[in-house]
């Protein structure tokens, strides 16, 4: 028995050594295990084997460096026409691929797959917090921004610092470089941060603070998507509350650039249907990801837009230069 | 009452043969990975996951591999320590301290009990902390805002002149270059590189296994070919294994400070293991005075940091559990484990998921006292490789930590960087400069800055709010205290000089 | 002492150079009263410090090993380095047995011993490493796997 245990470990739980055995998916997770990209990977990636669509399990590899900008130099540089290969995205990629954060990396060298789900962002305040609406905050700080501090769950500059940005400058206030945020090691540090009082509010993706929102140590002020999202109907759009910002958090994958267009439609085709499938819509209800689906060309052309928006942002509030 | 049929609960679904079966796999694999350099809590536990899977495991039974091997890995640390000088993984670093030097004088296997014991010691009451406190407990991270951070990081500092170095002078300059070594990366503050002169590699800055397996493994390497081993551990007659009952008793209350004080580091979700087995050895430290012998095989100085280290690993499960929040790299893994099994950690996770809270609990304490069990009699065997003659232990010793740095990152960059580590570990051991608090640099170093600057962001550059908080003010004195203690003592104790002391002018 | 205080002017040096090379740092974009220089600048400033009291007041220099030693060491240096560079395109089995052979011989010099030594090791870490921990080392280089 115990044999049989060492020899499953040893035929099947390989590790990110290099070495793939043929055929076998290799998911690149960009990160050490336990974040967003992590997820991704394990999600899909059981998801791939469960729905029958890849042969065998698919290897999640940690590949932790430069927020994501070592997989994505290793992936352009060493796997270009790796066809079994796909690796775990999301706005943190692009956010980075548009400040130049990846030492000279651009988005046009790897191919974008798709999305299938979305983390709205949200900002939170502690429950005994004085601040009852999105306008109550954005008062407040037009009024004196240094009463009030964000903690979120990136470095400044970073996508989670973006948000509260965003809906400042929806508000007309634009003084970008007066708004103080400290960015904790993820959102849920974020999050025990502000419950704490030592900072006013909190930014983040919803994902990261269901739990406290179900236990009421937390009040969300606002969402950042079009329409109230499902499970979470109580928590108001920042839309309807006048200022129309939309920020989610898109999951999803891109492959190397060098795959041919068959092998680059096949993921396309086997990502629309771990979407479509009932065990995806499962994983997203119990996570707060809303439905956020975009597959193949339409995704390419969306990243392109994302990018150059974001681009635009950071250089306004003087990320880059 | 409730608690004591949660736990029923707990067993019923964690206890049965397939499950411990499980736990005595894990908890052997989960040894070998915390020996090996390199390898620790966190790749090992990584490296199971996919098994887990593989083998169609249901949520619990995943829960019993892996936190068997979490434990297990814990408990392994401290075996290449002692026998080796070799810290298996960071948390077992303070037991090189005392571990060594009891293995130098053929106490090898008399170390190993002690920090078994100790280590069950620690992980048992961590646990039952963990049942009896787990919800209330949660509320202690909300204390700890960035200027509390930054003044328990700061004691950590002010208290580390007393380790290893007779030459306080050089345990700063050691503490510097760690923290000179943790300012390269990212600013996590600004998202900007520092010190990376536009290399990728550098841009996550530094990994703390490859400092620690650099300058421990690869420098013992380069120190046996100077030396062909004398002073060493390898070969050194061994006394007959027992349980050193006397021992245990002389060291019962160290295990029970030192299992308190890694408790509440591990709850404090940025300070963790290593803090936590810092911080207990320097306070058996102080608390023995100058009748200790420590960092020359004292006991005391094996059970404080080794029950410290596995309580902290219990203690970090509460506020993995209760908020999310990973307290150290292997709750990271376990969460997003709990995440891959569709299990979101939360406040709410102990109301909504009674079955896996307590069912991991259950087998947290079932994988103890199959450590317990595993590890007395194997320290038979783990002393042996003390018999091993140097030119096989040793060259195996680099090859293993070679593989452990490269199934990191699988890059060629950390081998050489850890090569480096071990040519300066050399230079440094030579000359007297103790390697811990480079170790101890690296590690928090980027904590200890981001919470200063974070703390100034929130007070508005109000350099009195470092001081604000009762919890700030405490850790304060108590750094103070611990920087200016020692040299107090050493005055009104007329401590005879230190032996090598001798200067010339 | 004289190795002391080499060592002093050494860390003097790089402590310097480490204030030069904070200096350069970009200033925070955004509200961080501290900024990035502050802490990089007090590390090396106290490591300057520090390295002056040793300076000063140095202890006794550690009997350092010679001629035949040094090139002991520094032959285990150099096969360490290539060790590191050759484990990704030619595999684990033949740079380890070689690695660990060298090594072998710095520390016992008997030729035999050491090359059996190099390859037992290689072979029984990888069988270790491969099957009983599930680690996917490449055992030969990727062109003579085929």
């Amino acid at each position: 028995m115990k044999m049989t245990l060492l020899k499953a470990l040893g035929t099947s739980a390989l590790l990110s050594l290099g070495a793939t055995t043929a055929m076998a998916t290799e998911c690149i997770a960009p990160a050490d295990a336990g974040g967003g990209w992590d997820f991704t990977c394990r999600q899909i990636g059981k998801l791939l084997y469960d729905l029958k669509l890849v042969p065998s399990p698919v290897q999640v590899t940690n590949m932790a460096g430069a927020g994501g900008g070592l997989a994505y130099a290793n992936v352009v540089n060493e796997r270009n026409t790796d066809a079994d290969l796909i690796v775990a995205a999301s706005s943190a990629t692009t956010t980075r691929l548009a400040q130049n954060a990846y030492g000279g990396a651009t988005a046009d060298q790897v191919r974008w797959v798709g999305t299938i789900g979305g983390d709205p962002g949200v900002i939170v305040v502690a429950k005994d917090s004085p601040y009852q609406t999105l306008k109550d905050l954005v008062d407040a700080i037009i009024a004196d921004p240094s009463k009030i501090t964000f903690a979120g769950g990136s470095a400044a500059g970073g996508f989670d610092h973006l948000k509260p940005l965003m809906v400042l400058k929806a508000a007309g206030f634009t003084n970008a470089k007066a708004v103080k945020y400290i960015g904790m090691n993820g959102g849920a540090e974020a999050i025990t941060q502000t419950i704490g009082g030592f900072t006013q509010a909190m930014t983040g993706d919803i994902s990261e603070i269901t739990g406290f929102i179900k236990s009421g140590d937390v009040r969300a002020l606002a969402i950042l998507t079009p329409e109230r999202v499902a499970g979470f109907e109580d928590i108001p759009t920042a839309k309807e509350q006048g200022y129309d910002v939309v920020v989610v958090n898109w999951r999803g994958l891109y492959v190397p650039k060098g795959i041919s267009d068959d092998a680059f439609n096949g993921w396309a085709t086997k990502l629309q249907a771990v979407a479509d499938s009932a065990e995806w819509k499962a994983v997203m209800e119990a996570n707060g990801l809303a439905p956020f689906t975009l597959v193949g060309a339409e995704f390419q052309g969306w990243i392109d837009g994302v990018v150059a928006d974001t681009t635009a942002l950071s250089r306004e509030i003087g990320v880059i230069q | 009452m409730e608690i004591l049929s949660n736990l029923a609960l707990g067993f019923s679904v964690a206890l049965n043969p397939f499950t411990l079966f499980l736990a005595v796999v894990g908890c052997f694999l989960g040894t070998i990975i915390g020996a090996l350099p390199g390898l620790g809590p966190s790749n090992g536990v990584a490296i199971l996951i996919p098994l887990a899977f593989t083998l169609g495991l249901d949520a619990t039974s995943a829960l019993v591999l892996l936190t068997s091997v979490y434990y297990g890995a814990m408990y392994g640390g401290r075996i290449s320590s002692i026998l080796l000088n070799i810290p298996g993984d960071e948390p077992a670093l303070m037991t090189t301290l005392d571990g060594y030097p009891m293995a130098r004088q053929g106490r090898a296997g008399d170390a190993l009990v002690i920090s078994g014991v100790a280590s069950f010691v620690g992980a048992m009451l961590a646990t039952i902390g963990l049942v009896i406190l787990a919800p209330m407990l949660a509320r202690v991270a909300y204390l700890f805002g960035p200027a509390e951070y930054f003044a328990l990081y700061l004691l950590a500092f002010t208290t580390l002149g007393g380790v290893g170095s007779k030459n306080q002078a050089k345990a700063v300059i050691a503490a510097c270059i760690g923290l000179g070594i943790a300012m390269i990366g990212l600013d996590n503050t600004t998202g900007m590189p520092r010190f990376t002169y536009g290399n990728m590699h550098m841009m996550d800055g530094v990994d703390f296994l490859v400092a620690i397996v650099g300058l421990f493994a690869i420098t013992e390497v380069f120190f046996f070919i100077e030396t062909h081993g004398k002073g060493s551990a390898i070969g050194v007659k061994l006394e007959k294994v027992t349980v050193p009952i006397k021992d245990l008793i002389a060291t019962s209350g160290s295990m029970l400070r030192g299992s308190g004080i890694g408790f509440v580091a591990g709850i404090l979700p940025g300070a963790g293991a290593s803090l936590g087995s810092f911080l207990a050895y320097m306070a058996e430290k102080s608390i023995a005075g100058p009748s200790g012998k420590f960092g020359q095989g004292d006991p005391r100085g094996v059970a404080a940091p080794e029950a410290g280290n596995n309580a902290a690993a219990g203690g970090a499960l509460i506020p993995m559990l209760t908020l999310g929040v990973p307290g150290s790299g292997t709750t990271a893994v376990l969460l997003a484990l709990l995440m891959t099994l569709n299990i979101t950690p939360g406040p709410t996770l102990f109301a909504d998921r009674p079955e896996v809270v307590w069912g991991l609990i259950a087998s947290l304490l079932i994988a103890n006292v199959v450590l317990l069990i595993m590890n007395i009699p194997m320290v038979k065997i783990f002393v042996k490789v003390l018999m091993v003659p140097a030119w096989v232990l040793l060259p195996g010793v680099t090859m293993i930590s070679f593989v452990g740095i490269y199934s990191l990152t699988g890059s060629y960059f950390d081998l050489v960087m850890m090569v480096g580590f071990g040519v300066m570990g050399y230079f440094l051991r030579k000359l007297d400069i103790p390697t811990v608090p480079v170790i101890l640099g690296i590690l928090l170093g980027n904590q200890m800055e981001d919470n200063l600057r974070r703390a100034m962001v929130i007070a508005n550059g109000d350099w009195t709010y470092l001081f604000s908080t009762g919890i700030s003010i405490g850790l304060w004195t108590a750094a103070i205290a611990g920087f200016i203690a020692p040299i107090f003592l050493r005055r009104f104790l007329k401590r005879p000089p230190q032996p090598v002391d001798a200067e010339a002018d | 002492m004289a190795s002391d205080r080499i060592f002093g002017l050494v860390v003097l040096g790089v402590a310097l150079a480490y204030i030069a090379s904070a200096l350069q740092i970009q200033p925070s974009f955004l509200s961080d009263p501290v900024g990035p220089k502050v802490f990089p600048l007090v590390i090396g400033a106290v490591a300057a410090l520090a390295a002056l009291v040793v300076l000063l007041k140095p202890d006794e220099s550690p009997e350092w090993p010679h001629g035949r030693t040094w090139l002991h060491l520094g032959i285990a240096l150099a096969v360490l380095v290539g060790y590191a560079y050759a484990l990704k395109p030619l595999g684990f089995l033949l740079p380890t047995a070689v690695a660990a052979s060298v090594v072998s011989y710095q520390i016992s010099p008997r030729l035999q011993t050491a090359a059996l030594t190099g390859v037992g090791l290689s072979v029984g870490l990888f069988a270790i490493f491969k099957y009983a921990l599930g680690l996917g080392l490449i055992a030969l280089p990727r062109a003579m796997m085929g």
